[in-house]
C-alpha cells in the first residue's frame, strides 16, 4: 500500500551542481539542512566530506559535486546538504548530499520522462532514471539509492565518454 | 495465565540449557558428587515448575530422569556413558516438550516413548530402590497428626494366637512413634500364669495415615481388648522434646499417664509447636523472599528504554559541564561535578545489567562438538577460552547460528580423518579452539582449528566454475579466502549432513553484519583455519580522552589509554626512526596530523597519548589533550563501515562531532603503511 502511494507521487526534488540541474523523487528526501560546519573523518575518500550532528544522530556527509566528477568548489550562501533515505540492500540508511542549491519541487509525469540517449552522455546509465523537460530545461532524475550507495568505488561518471558536456564548456 | 506458562517457558529453557552443560561436565569428571547434585537439583527445579505450571508430561519425564541421579547420588548406580547418553537426548527432547505443539506430532510420541523405556530400563534393575523413591516422594504428602493409643488386651489374648508384640510393631512401622510399657498389672511371679497377658501400652504415634488404618491395625482384637484412640494434635508432637520428656516421665512415676493427662500436655506442646512452626514458616519465607530478590526478570524493551535514558542523559550532562564552565556561578561547579559522578555511575550499572557472560553459549557448542565428533568418527579436542567474556544478550543470543556453522565447518572440513592426519605428522585428535576476548573497544570471538586449510586455489577454481568470479580475475590472497563468504559457495566436495548446502558462510556474514560484526578468514593449507568475529562495542558509551588534532576533536578510549606525555614538537619531527624516549624506554609513535595528512602544528609542545597496542606501548601524537569525556557513541552509518579506524562518532556538550579512535586499527594501519615503505 504505502509502495503504491510513493509511486503515485510524481513529486520531485530539483538540485543544481555547477551547471547541471538534477532531480531526485521526493520519497528519498527527509530534510534540506544550511550548510553546517562539517567534522572530518581523515583517511575517507575525497567524496565523504565527514559528519554531522543531525539532531543528535550523526550525518555522513557525501559532496555531490566530487560524486559527479566536478572540481570541488567554496561552499556559498545556497550550498545544502539534501537528507536522503536511501534503500541498502533492503535497509533503509541516512545520508546527507552537499549540493550546490536546491530549486523546486516539480511534479513530473512518468510519461515525461525520457530515457537517456545511449550515446554522449557523461553518466552511466544506472545511476539516472531518465530525463524530463520542463520549460526549455533538460532534468536528470537521479536514482538515489544507486549514486548515494555505500558502495566505494562507484564512479558516477563514464570514463568512455567525454568529460564535459557542452554545458559545462560555456559554463 | 499465559503470561506464567511463557516465564515458565522461557525460565525452563535456561535450566534445561544448564542442566545440558552439567551434564557434559560431569561427563569429564563422572565422580564429582557436587556435580551429580546439580544435576539433581536442576532437574528437581524443572519438575517443580512443571508441574505447577500444568506441564505434566515433562513433571512425569522429569521425575523418571531424576530418579536416575537420585540413585547415582545414593550410590545405587554408577555414572556411565550410556545413562547420559540417555539424559542428553532427554534434555534434547525436553526442549521440545516446552512447545507444546509438539505433542500432537506422532515422533514426538515414538521418542518420548523410546526414552522413557530406556530410562526405565535403566532404574529397573534395581525395582525395589525405584519403589521405596516412589514411596518417599509420596509421604510428606499427608499432613502429620499424633495420636494416643491405649491398648490394653484382654488377658487371654494369647489363647487365640495373637500376639500383641507384633501389633504394636505394625502401629509402629505406620510412623514415628513412642511406646510405654505398662507392667504394674503383673502380679507377684508366684501367681502368673504364663498364658495370660498383663501388659498394656500406651502409644504416642505421629503419623500421615488417618485414625482408621491405625483401627486396622487392631482390627481382629477389637473385641478381646480395651483400645482407645484418640487423636491429639494435627502436629507431629513427637518432633517436640519436651512433650515426650514429659510423657515419658509420668509414665515412669504413675502407673500409666491416661488420656486425660496426655490431652492436657498435648495442648501445651501443641501451641508450642505451633508457635516455632510459625516462626520457621516466616523464616522460610524470608528465605524465599531473599533468594527472588537477588534476581529478577526484566523485559528487554524495559532495559533499551533505560539504555536509551542513561544515554541521554549522559550527553545532556556533558552539555551542563560545558555550560557551567562557560557561565563560571558560583556553587554551579561542584553540582556539576556530583551530577557527572552520579551519572558515570548510573550509567556503569545500567550497562552491566544487560551485559551477559557468553559462558551459556559456548557451552552449547560443547555439546554441539561432542555430538558431531560421534557422529563423525572424528575425536576433537574442544578448547574454550575467555568464557567470562560479556557481551550484550541480544547479541549473544544473534551470534549463536553462526558461531553453531563455524563450528560444525570446522569440524566438518577442518578436520581431517585420524588416518589422514597421523599420515600428515599431526595428532590424531583434531583440536578447536574456542576463544574470546576484549580488543581495545570491541569483543574479538576466534575459532581456530588444526585441520586440513582452506587451499585458496581450489577455491578460486570453484568460484570460477560457478561463475562467481571471472576467470582472468587477479585477487590477493585474502580476497580468495574472502569467496567463501559469497552465496552459493561450498567448498565441501561431497554435500554432508552436517554442512555443506551452500548455505554456510554466506549466512555467517549476513548473521554477523546484522550486529555490526565482522568476520574474516585466515588458513594455512595443512596447518587450519581461523575464522575471527569481530564484534562492535557493545557498549554505547565509553569513557574516553578528548583530545583535539587541528582544531578538530576526537576521542581516544581511556581503556587502552596508558600514560599521557607533553613533547617537543622538535623531538617528533626531526626523528628518522619514529622512536622516542619517555621514562627511559624507547617508544614507536605516530604523529596523527601527519598520518592524517595535515599540516605541522605551529605550537612548541604536543601532548602524547601512550597507549597499548597488543603488548607494546605506543605514543599518538595530538595537539592538546582536553580533558576526560564520557562519549556517547554513535554509528557513523553505513557509508564508513570499511572506516574502521573510527569506532564511532560522539556528539559533544556544544553540538560538534568528535570521532571515536579504533586505537588497535590506527596503529595496525600506520604500521603497515610503514612496512609497506
Amino acid at each position: 500500500m504505502e509502495a503504491e502511494n510513493k509511486n503515485q507521487i510524481k513529486s520531485y526534488l530539483t538540485f543544481k551542481l555547477g551547471n547541471e540541474e538534477f532531480a531526485a523523487h521526493v520519497s528519498k528526501v527527509l530534510n534540506i539542512l544550511e550548510m553546517t560546519p562539517i567534522t572530518k573523518v581523515p583517511k575517507a575518500p575525497d567524496y565523504m566530506k565527514g559528519v554531522i550532528n543531525l539532531r543528535g544522530a550523526v550525518l555522513p556527509v557525501i559532496d555531490a559535486r566530487i560524486k559527479f566528477g566536478m572540481p570541488e568548489t567554496e561552499y556559498t550562501n545556497n550550498t545544502c546538504i539534501i537528507v536522503l533515505d536511501i534503500d541498502v540492500d533492503g535497509e533503509s540508511v541516512h545520508v546527507g548530499a552537499i549540493v550546490d542549491s536546491v530549486q523546486a519541487v516539480l511534479e513530473i509525469d512518468n510519461n515525461q520522462i525520457m530515457p537517456l540517449p545511449s550515446l554522449g552522455s557523461r553518466y552511466k546509465s544506472e545511476f539516472i532514471i531518465g530525463m524530463a523537460k520542463v520549460e526549455d530545461r533538460f532534468i536528470i532524475i537521479l536514482n538515489m539509492d544507486a549514486v548515494f550507495s555505500v558502495d566505494e568505488i562507484t564512479e558516477i561518471v563514464d570514463a568512455n565518454q567525454p568529460q564535459a558536456t557542452d554545458d559545462e564548456k560555456r559554463g | 495465565m499465559d503470561s506464567f506458562k511463557k516465564k515458565f517457558v522461557e525460565e525452563a529453557g535456561e535450566l534445561i540449557d544448564k542442566l545440558e552443560v552439567s551434564l557434559l561436565e560431569l561427563e569429564k569428571n563422572p565422580e564429582d558428587a557436587s556435580l551429580i547434585q546439580q544435576v539433581f537439583r536442576i532437574m528437581h527445579t524443572l519438575k517443580g515448575n512443571s508441574a505447577m505450571f500444568g506441564f505434566d508430561l515433562i513433571d512425569s519425564f522429569t521425575h523418571n530422569l531424576e530418579t536416575i541421579y537420585d540413585q547415582v547420588r545414593n550410590g545405587q548406580l554408577q555414572i556411565s556413558p550410556e545413562i547420559l547418553n540417555v539424559t542428553l537426548a532427554s534434555v534434547d527432547h525436553l526442549k521440545l516438550m516446552l512447545d507444546e505443539q509438539n505433542y500432537n506430532d506422532p515422533d514426538f510420541k515414538t521418542v518420548y516413548n523410546g526414552l522413557l523405556s530406556k530410562i526405565n530400563a535403566i532404574i529397573n534393575p534395581s525395582q525395589p530402590d525405584s519403589i521405596k523413591v516412589a514411596k518417599e516422594s509420596q509421604q510428606p504428602e499427608g499432613q502429620i497428626s499424633t495420636y494416643y493409643i491405649l491398648f490394653e488386651p484382654n488377658q487371654d489374648i494369647f489363647k487365640n494366637g495373637t500376639n500383641p508384640i507384633y501389633l504394636l510393631d505394625e502401629l509402629c512401622s505406620l510412623g514415628e512413634y513412642k511406646v510405654f510399657c505398662h507392667f504394674n498389672r503383673v502380679p507377684e511371679i508366684t501367681e502368673i500364669k504364663p498364658e495370660l497377658c498383663y501388659t498394656y501400652w500406651e502409644v504416642l504415634l505421629a503419623t500421615s495415615q488417618d485414625v482408621n488404618s491405625i483401627q486396622d491395625v487392631f482390627i481382629f482384637v477389637e473385641t478381646e481388648s480395651k483400645l482407645e484412640i484418640q487423636k491429639l494434635a494435627e502436629l507431629n508432637l513427637l518432633s517436640d522434646n519436651a512433650f515426650v520428656e514429659e510423657v515419658s516421665h509420668l509414665a515412669e512415676v504413675q502407673k500409666d499417664v491416661g488420656l486425660v493427662t496426655v490431652q492436657r500436655i498435648a495442648t501445651k506442646a501443641a501451641a508450642r509447636l505451633n508457635k516455632a512452626k510459625a516462626e520457621q514458616f516466616t523464616k522460610e519465607r524470608m528465605a524465599v523472599k531473599d533468594k527472588s530478590a537477588s534476581s529478577i526478570r526484566v523485559s528487554s524493551d524495559k532495559l533499551d528504554h533505560l539504555m536509551n535514558l542513561v544515554s541521554e542523559l549522559v550527553t545532556t550532562q556533558a552539555r551542563l559541564s560545558l555550560f557551567a564552565e562557560q557561565t563560571n556561578v558560583p556553587g554551579l561547579a561542584p553540582i556539576v561535578e556530583n551530577v557527572q559522578k552520579l551519572t558515570r555511575q548510573l550509567r556503569d550499572i545500567a550497562f552491566s545489567i544487560v551485559l551477559i557472560p557468553i559462558e551459556n553459549l559456548f557451552g552449547r557448542f560443547q555439546r554441539l562438538v561432542r555430538d558431531l565428533s560421534a557422529e563423525l568418527h572424528k575425536e576433537v579436542d574442544f578448547i574454550i577460552e575467555g568464557a567470562d567474556t560479556e557481551l550484550d544478550k541480544t547479541i549473544i543470543e544473534n551470534l549463536s547460528d553462526p558461531l553453531m556453522h563455524i563450528i560444525r565447518n570446522s569440524m566438518d572440513h577442518g578436520i581431517e580423518d585420524a588416518r589422514v592426519r597421523l599420515a600428515n605428522g599431526k595428532p590424531a585428535k583434531g583440536k578447536i579452539h574456542l576463544k574470546a576476548f576484549y580488543s581495545g573497544a570491541n569483543v574479538i570471538i576466534q575459532v581456530t582449528d588444526d585441520g586440513a586449510g582452506i587451499d585458496p586455489e581450489f577455491i578460486r577454481e570453484k568460484a570460477i566454475s560457478k561463475g562467481l568470479i571471472p576467470p582472468d580475475r587477479k585477487m590477493s590472497r585474502k580476497e580468495i579466502l574472502d569467496l567463501i563468504f559469497l552465496p552459493g559457495f561450498s567448498t565441501a566436495k561431497k554435500v554432508t549432513d552436517v554442512s555443506g548446502r551452500g548455505v554456510g558462510m554466506d549466512v555467517v556474514k549476513k548473521k554477523i553484519s546484522d550486529i555490526r560484526g565482522e568476520v574474516e578468514v585466515e588458513s594455512e593449507v595443512g596447518q587450519g583455519t581461523t575464522i575471527t568475529i569481530k564484534l562492535p562495542l557493545t557498549l554505547s558509551i565509553i569513557d574516553g580522552l578528548l583530545v583535539s588534532i587541528d582544531n578538530s576533536p576526537f576521542v581516544i578510549p581511556l581503556s587502552s589509554i596508558d600514560k599521557i606525555y607533553a613533547i617537543e614538537k622538535e623531538s617528533i619531527y626531526n626523528t628518522y626512526n619514529n622512536l622516542v624516549a619517555l621514562d627511559g624506554a624507547q617508544v614507536p609513535f605516530f604523529s596523527l596530523r601527519k598520518e592524517f595528512n595535515l599540516k605541522p602544528s605551529d605550537e612548541e609542545l604536543e601532548q602524547i597519548v601512550v597507549v597499548n597496542f597488543e603488548d607494546n606501548r605506543v605514543g599518538l601524537v595530538v595537539d592538546h589533550v582536553i580533558g576526560e569525556y564520557q562519549a556517547v557513541l554513535k554509528p557513523m552509518g553505513k557509508h564508513y563501515k570499511n572506516h574502521d579506524i573510527f569506532s564511532g562518532a560522539t556528539i559533544l556538550g556544544d553540538g560538534t562531532v568528535a570521532l571515536v579512535m579504533d586505537t588497535n586499527k590506527i596503529i595496525k594501519m600506520f604500521a603497515n603503511i610503514k612496512a609497506v615503505k
